[in-house]
């Protein structure tokens, strides 16, 4: 059976939806990844069928292709590891679409560990921003990443441990919502350091210089 | 970047697009991509390899075509871009050694946080938040000079051959100092001490 399902990428510091399409079919067994992956990607399969195996479901002994779409774009990083992971459990029904709300405008982000535990990744914030302006609702990102992506209104954070969390919220046996964000992140948090001002003797002029081009700069 | 001239110079050159664009094309065969790198450089450097060129005694032992080398390093277009020049001279004895206190970060993070708030106010809604980032369009709008600052800046163009680039600099770093006055419209001082961190390439590149 044939899923899709929704992911990010990025091209330098811009993010772009990606397409995640999952085929499950007869033949011989095989699991391969196309849409120009690169070797961290390729790796995903590992990492894929080992964590799943170790969530406690049995991983399909089938042909699975998987096409990231757009398939000319060169994908690379380990954040499509977890929607790699969800289209397979979902073309092969472990879960579905329905007991979800909202699925279609669901992104999903993370790289597994072999015992399914999902790991930060890098560049969520970019993702995150393009995510909110293409209209979308909610992503699922790791745990880690979840005070980063709070900066970001508009947008449904669920901040995820494991894959069998992920599992279970999809299911709808578990409500995830995001604390972090209700706590309201300060990033701006008063630095200390250990120098002042005052400890410089003379040199005037410096200083003043200093506090101009603080003054007018972002 | 402490010790600018050590820097290799196409290191340095390289710098230019970036401190006017604030972002970074970089072209590859698959992708031409575009970074944000909106950044403050600050920079240091002796006046030449032994350090001492220009000071008040003037020990310096460093021969003529040393020197030229030396600060040729940084080129002029380079240095055009940077708003700020000062000369840090060494400190005398009698001013290490005093226990009179000096300003403390606190009372000029006040200033600076007001300045800013300031720019922030006059800039909403414009989608700009300070001083630095005023198109030539809006300088116009806040940046109005007196007749007799005018004049100043005039003479000063004459005088010390400022470029195009550098009459916007000055404008916003006197509107800066004028923000840390609290004052609405830049005065004379403010456009004087703008010009002032603008002449110490008079005294080493333009020999």
């Amino acid at each position: 059976m044939l899923s899709k399902i929704k992911s990010m990428s990025l091209e330098g510091l811009n993010g772009y939806l990606v397409e995640i399409q999952t085929d499950v079919s007869g033949g011989l067994p095989s699991f391969d990844i196309v849409g120009l992956p690169d070797i961290r990607v390729k790796e995903a399969k590992e990492r894929v069928r080992t964590s799943i195996k170790n969530s406690e479901i049995e991983f399909p002994s089938r042909r699975i292709i998987v096409n990231l779409s757009p398939a000319d774009k060169r994908k690379e990083g380990t954040f499509f590891d977890l929607p790699i992971a969800i289209g397979i459990l979902l073309a092969i029904n472990e879960v579905r679409k329905d007991t979800l709300e909202d699925f279609d405008s669901t992104i999903f982000l993370g790289e597994l560990s072999l015992d399914g535990t999902i790991n930060r990744i890098n560049g969520i914030l970019p993702m995150c921003i393009e995510a909110q302006d293409l209209g979308i609702k909610r992503v699922i990102i790791p745990k880690e990443n979840a005070l980063e992506a709070s900066i970001i209104k508009n947008l449904e954070i669920i901040p995820v441990e494991n894959l069998k969390e992920v599992i279970e919220y999809i299911r709808g046996d578990n409500k995830i919502t995001n604390q972090i964000s209700e706590n309201c992140v300060n990033l701006r948090q008063k630095s200390l350091y250990n120098f002042d001002f005052s400890e410089v003797k003379g040199q005037e002029t410096a200083k003043r210089a200093l506090e101009i081009a603080a003054a007018r700069s972002t | 970047m402490d010790e600018l001239p050590e820097f290799k110079k196409s290191t340095l050159e390289v710098l230019r697009g970036p401190l006017e664009d604030r972002s970074v094309t970089i072209s590859r065969v698959n992708a031409t991509l575009t970074y944000p790198a909106n950044f403050m450089l600050i920079a240091s450097m002796n006046p030449c390899p032994c350090g001492f060129y220009g000071t008040d005694d003037n020990k310096c032992n460093c021969s003529e075509s040393a020197i030229s080398r030396y600060i040729g390093q940084i080129s002029g277009p380079l240095l055009d871009r940077i708003d700020l020049h000062i000369e840090v001279k060494p400190v005398e004895y009698k001013k290490i050694s005093s226990d009179e206190k000096e300003e403390l970060s606190s009372t000029i993070r006040k200033r600076v946080n007001k300045a800013r708030e300031i720019q922030l106010k006059r800039y909403e809604g414009l989608n700009i938040y300070s001083n630095s980032e005023l198109t030539p369009n809006l300088m116009e709008k806040f940046c109005k000079l007196d007749e007799s600052s005018k004049q100043i800046l005039k003479k000063a163009f004459e005088t010390l051959n400022l470029s195009g680039r550098a009459y916007g600099r000055i404008l916003k770093v006197a509107r800066s100092i004028a923000d840390l006055d609290g004052e609405e419209n830049i005065k004379k001082d403010h456009i004087l001490e703008a010009i002032q961190y603008r002449s110490l390439d008079r005294k080493y590149w333009k020999r």
